[in-house]
């Protein structure tokens, strides 16, 4: 049972004819469990919420009952009754002065990185790069633009929407069964929820169907564990995707506010970046240290800028809170500024492909947040790109354009652990995490046939639970294969030295791994009808800066279904968020591209580079779905002329700028 | 309250079932099943038209109408030689409805009497002056198409009554037809805006020209262009009909587009689809 | 209602309500490869043939089915297994999700004649929504079944 509005106080919930309903076990509310806060870094989402409600869809009452049906049908039948308070449904708004509270003390939250002196919707403030000399910069140089880049809440889009098991043993060992990609991180957060030992909980293995940054949160495992707790029953949950689209933990929506300049020559001055993000109603969604998208942090990183200076602030809404999808904040990091880099070519008569050749890092140069690489191949890249460019033929009337765009992508590693046992003629590789789609069982099989010198048919990769190895950092930040092949290399190497017939557990920690980024430049062909605003996408080309690649066909499936994403992201995906709430609440209504509407995927491999461990590998799994929507915008300006500055770009758009007059 | 599933094997079963309080008629069950699952509708009877025998043909009358049976797919419609042949453009329209599993099961019956404005064989049969037979507990009776939508979801069935077959009288040569759907976001949906465009000839002008207009008013709008008949189908000529159409429309803004734009599409539309229209030598 | 059907080949008979979706009495059945996605008939998860034709089990009412052929990915994959050696050889999936929808939707088009081409290939799949791969592999997965 969610709440049917933005922000209120409940005042009663009525459950009589719901718990004498057939098939009902029990209904529980706030009231019942507590307040117990759950998050992955700050813990301030409610397991049911108590005497409040802060946006339309929050868990305010369960059901438990013998089948789902009854327990809908149920559920339908309990009567909240809530006293309506003025919410705050934008992020700007919010972050006046006066605003109503989402929250009433933001700052007493375990992990909370806002203080009492702070506007009181605050979520998070990151601010980087020196502002007073960018100012200087800016104003002393030849060309500017100032433009400000917008985005709609969209989701991660999974097949499988989320789902939960648990039971609790009479001892009171708790046991969860869940879609969730990282299980180790999953348990620390609900020891912390539930105030108990992290070894009084398992987390069993399951399969996950696609993750895409939307199940590393408890989401409902805390709910399903207090619900088995109080029943004594084993409890499952599964979301319909009408309830996950719009009260799980979709994309935040937001706005940058970019204004870069150049010199006469086309070289990059300064850079000011300013963006304010919708967080929703609690930040517990958002797992990094600094409680923001590390991906705004990062924005203009591909390139040479003498001074930049970013904020990125986020805020408490009442709305749905929001999480992260595929590189957090990159892809509207990447929109705004490659966005804006092709308006100041425009304005100083330079062709974009010149721009990037003249400003994109050369190996040895830090970027403009001081990190500098071990290489970097921006330019190999996009030469590369270019070079296997092929305009294709349109048809009479419709308008051809290209549009290019750049993103690095750091390669991380993480701390994980694997087991190996012989099982007759192969070996088991017991592994600590899920697959989520993205092949990394796949890796351990190849990289254990290849170090055992054996067919991977005869490598059995099974993922185990939290039980029985001691750590993962869990799928996502682009860190697995680096990880996981850390592992297999030190796990064979001493299966080998024990004599291949004794079973080996390896831990590995990052250790000192070179600083190491992949860049990967997207060339977008589109077709534009200036007399309807239709934008065609015809093909994205992704020149992808690789070193060793274990998998030729995951990897290339990593590029295609991260440009499909992109894709989807640049023309289609927009949740309709209104007076705080979703109104494209299914996927009919929500888009993500089909057969028939993703364009051609053409890719190339700028391979040579160097990467990490010892297989020296480049992550890509949060690569090609950042760059795509920067590079169409910019192939709808080539070819009709105009600019669309927010996403998702539609035909209505595109044909408002092309004819301001006509549409009312 | 679980319904009770009915298997008529007759149209006069089929309406003495259908005579119970709360019953609802089943083609493909693709929108009651959708309904159902939503907890949107809560039947007391489902009344499956599948076993109902002679519901699925598609003919030739004797006076060269087509006549399609409530119960033929969209699948069947659109792979028909007959209707291939005498009204290519239904079949063409029919072949973009919903995704193959919807065009698979769903009946030209279910698609019409679900009434949304969106949809596209409705521009398609009012144009071609469709006529459809209500059966009920009273005897048949037959209406014009351009009489059947009411508004949003809403037409002239009455409680008790099943749409049993489409009459789609043919057109004098040479007639020349056009559907064409826009579909700017992704193709696999209800259309932005569905324009269906018919125009007749004598010795090379225009002697009856209409458009059918879906998702742009509370139901498919069928606009008579009586400015056409005795002129050339030129650029003049197809100016007029955009414009005439944009006046007629009536279109709400939603995620699909502002009015404004809606409006704009189906003056260009319009123009586009009577455009295609036009004689090959012309 | 007394519902009796085929399922997989095999006669299936139960007393079932009026009002039962058919993917919630084959997955009660303990036929689980066919999914609730989207639930609303457009991702195409719960996609299985009845007397051949693919429909969105979803919102399919179990009781049309009544005396007809239903197969299901399991019941596929076992009659027809080289379709599943072409979706591994050409890796025409991911997270595995959306992949018994494509299959049945594979075997479906393969009823109907040879390989369509990729245009038509598309169109019949562009009903079977999936997040991972970007449709290349599964259409060249799709076709190399047909072609074979």
């Amino acid at each position: 049972m969610r709440s049917q509005v933005p922000r209120g106080r409940i005042v009663a919930i009525d459950s009589r004819e719901a718990r004498t309903a057939a098939g009902v076990t029990g209904v529980f509310t706030g009231r019942d469990i507590g307040l117990k806060l759950y998050g992955r870094r700050v813990r301030d989402a409610p397991v049911l919420a108590v005497d409040e409600v802060r946006f339309v869809g929050e868990r305010v009452a369960a059901v438990v009952a013998e089948s789902r049906s009854a327990a809908e049908k149920a559920a339908a039948t309990v009567v909240v009754g809530v006293e309506e308070l003025p919410p705050a449904l934008e992020a700007e708004q919010a972050l006046t002065p006066g605003s109503p509270r989402v929250h009433e003390t933001p700052w007493t939250y375990p992990g909370a990185v806002v203080s009492e002196a702070d506007p009181h919707n605050l979520q998070s403030r990151v601010c980087h790069g020196r502002p007073d000399e960018v100012e200087q910069r800016l104003a002393e140089s030849r060309h500017v633009v100032d433009h400000v880049y917008r985005f709609a809440s969209g989701h991660q889009g999974y097949i499988e929407p989320q789902t939960c098991v648990a039971t609790v043993d009479p001892d009171g060992t708790v046991h969860v069964w869940m879609a969730n990609k990282s299980p180790y991180r999953l348990r620390a957060q609900l020891a912390a929820c539930l105030d108990m030992p992290p070894e009084r909980i398992e987390i069993h293995p399951v399969a996950v169907g696609g993750d895409f940054g939307g199940k590393g949160s408890p989401m409902d495992a805390p709910l399903c564990v207090e619900l088995a707790r109080r029943t004594g029953r084993p409890v499952k949950l599964v979301q319909r995707y009408d309830e996950d689209l719009s009260s799980a933990n979709p994309r935040h929506s937001g706005r940058i506010r970019v204004r870069v300049g150049c010199d006469g020559d086309g070289r990059l001055t300064a850079l000011a970046a300013d963006a304010l993000f919708d967080g929703g109603a609690y930040a517990g969604f958002k797992p990094i240290p600094t409680v923001s998208l590390h991906g705004l942090a990062d924005i203009g990183s591909s390139y040479r800028i003498p001074a930049a200076a970013v904020e990125a602030r986020i805020a408490y809404t009442n709305t749905v809170p929001r999480g992260h999808m595929r590189a957090p904040g990159a892809p509207e990091a990447v929109f705004a500024f490659e966005s804006a880099l092709d308006e100041l070519a425009g304005e100083a008569g330079i062709d974009p492909a010149e721009i990037r050749r003249r400003n994109l890092l050369r190996t040895g140069e830090a970027n403009p947040w001081g990190e500098t690489w071990l290489e970097s191949r921006g330019l190999e890249t996009l030469e590369a790109a270019l070079m296997a460019y092929c305009p294709l033929d349109l048809e009479g009337g419709w308008r051809h354009g290209r549009g290019i765009a750049v993103y690095d992508r750091p390669t991380s590693t993480g701390k994980t652990s694997l087991r190996l046992l012989p099982s007759g003629e192969g070996i088991v590789a017991e592994v600590p995490m899920p697959e989520t789609g993205t092949g990394a069982h796949t890796v351990v099989r190849d990289g254990l046939a290849r170090e055992l010198a054996i067919e991977p048919g005869l490598v059995e990769v099974r993922q185990v639970s939290t039980a029985a190895l001691p750590h993962d950092d869990g799928v996502g930040g682009s860190r697995v294969t680096a990880a996981l092949s850390k592992a297999v290399a030190e796990a064979a190497s001493a299966f080998i030295d024990g004599g291949s017939s004794e079973a080996v557990t390896v831990v590995v920690e990052p250790g000192d791994t070179p600083q190491v980024t992949a860049f990967c430049v997207q060339i977008a062909q589109v077709a534009v009808d200036p007399q309807s605003g239709q934008v065609r996408v015809l093909e994205i080309l992704s020149a992808v800066d690789v070193a060793e690649v274990v998998n030729p066909h995951a990897h290339r499936l990593q590029i295609e279904g991260g440009a499909a994403m992109g894709y989807g992201l640049a023309c289609l995906e927009d949740l309709v968020m209104r007076d705080g709430r979703v109104w494209a609440a299914n996927l009919g209504g929500f888009r993500i591209p089909s057969t028939v509407d993703v364009p051609a995927w053409r890719t190339v491999l700028v391979e040579g580079g160097s990467g990490v461990g010892a297989l020296g590998v480049k992550s890509v799994g949060e690569l090609s779905n950042v760059p795509t929507a920067a590079a169409i915008a910019s192939a709808v300006a080539d070819a009709a002329g105009v600019r669309v500055r927010d996403l998702p770009i539609t035909a209505e758009k595109v044909y408002a700028l092309l004819h301001s007059e006509d549409v009312s | 309250m679980d319904p009770e599933f009915a298997v008529p094997a007759s149209l006069d079963e089929a309406v003495r079932c259908l005579e119970h309080e709360g019953a609802v008629a089943v083609g493909g069950g693709t929108q009651v099943g959708l309904l159902l699952r939503q907890g949107l509708i809560e039947p007391s009877r489902l009344v499956w038209l599948g076993r109902v025998a002679g519901l699925r043909e598609i003919r030739s009358d004797v006076d060269g109408s087509l006549l399609i049976g409530s119960g033929a797919t969209l699948s069947e419609i659109a792979g028909s030689p007959v209707v291939r042949s005498a009204h290519p453009m239904v079949a063409r329209a029919a072949a973009h409805v919903g995704n193959p599993r919807v065009r698979a099961v769903g009946t030209l019956g279910g698609h019409l009497v679900h009434a949304d404005p969106r949809q596209d064989l409705p521009p398609c049969l009012l144009v071609l002056a469709a006529e459809v037979r209500l059966l009920g507990r009273k005897g048949t009776r037959d209406v014009p198409l351009r009489d059947f939508y009411r508004g949003p979801f809403e037409t002239a069935v009455q409680d008790g009554e099943l749409l049993i077959r489409v009459k789609i009288p043919a057109s004098p040569e040479p007639t020349r037809c056009c559907y064409l759907r826009f579909t700017p976001g992704t193709s696999n949906d209800y259309p932005t805006v569905g324009v269906a465009a018919l125009a007749e000839f004598d010795a090379g002008a225009t002697r009856r020209a209409a458009v059918g207009l879906g998702g742009v008013a509370p139901r498919p709008l069928l606009v008579d262009l009586p400015q056409l008949a005795g002129r050339p189908l030129d650029a003049t000529a197809l100016a007029a009909a955009g414009q005439a159409a944009a006046t007629a429309c009536d279109p709400v803004s939603d995620q699909r587009g502002s009015a404004g734009y809606k409006r704009a599409m189906v003056r260009l539309w319009t123009e586009r689809a009577l455009r295609a229209c036009r004689p090959l030598d012309g | 209602m007394r519902l009796a059907f085929l399922l997989n080949g095999e006669p299936f008979e139960t007393d079932a309500p009026g009002g039962v979706l058919l993917l919630d009495l084959i997955r009660d059945c303990g036929l689980r490869g066919t999914r609730e996605g989207c639930g609303v008939g457009v991702c195409g998860a719960c996609t299985v043939l009845v007397d051949g034709d693919p429909v969105s089990s979803c919102i399919y009412l179990a009781g049309c089915a009544q005396g007809k052929e239903v197969w299901t990915v399991e019941g596929i994959a076992r009659r027809e297994p080289d379709l599943v050696e072409a979706f591994i050889e050409h890796e025409g999936l991911q997270c595995g999700a959306c992949t018994p929808g494509q299959l049945v939707m594979a075997a479906a088009l393969r009823a109907r004649g040879k390989d369509p081409g990729e245009a038509a290939t598309r169109d019949f799949l562009a009903g079977n929504l999936c997040r991972c791969t970007g449709y290349r592999s599964i259409v060249e997965s799709v076709r190399a079944a047909l072609g074979s």
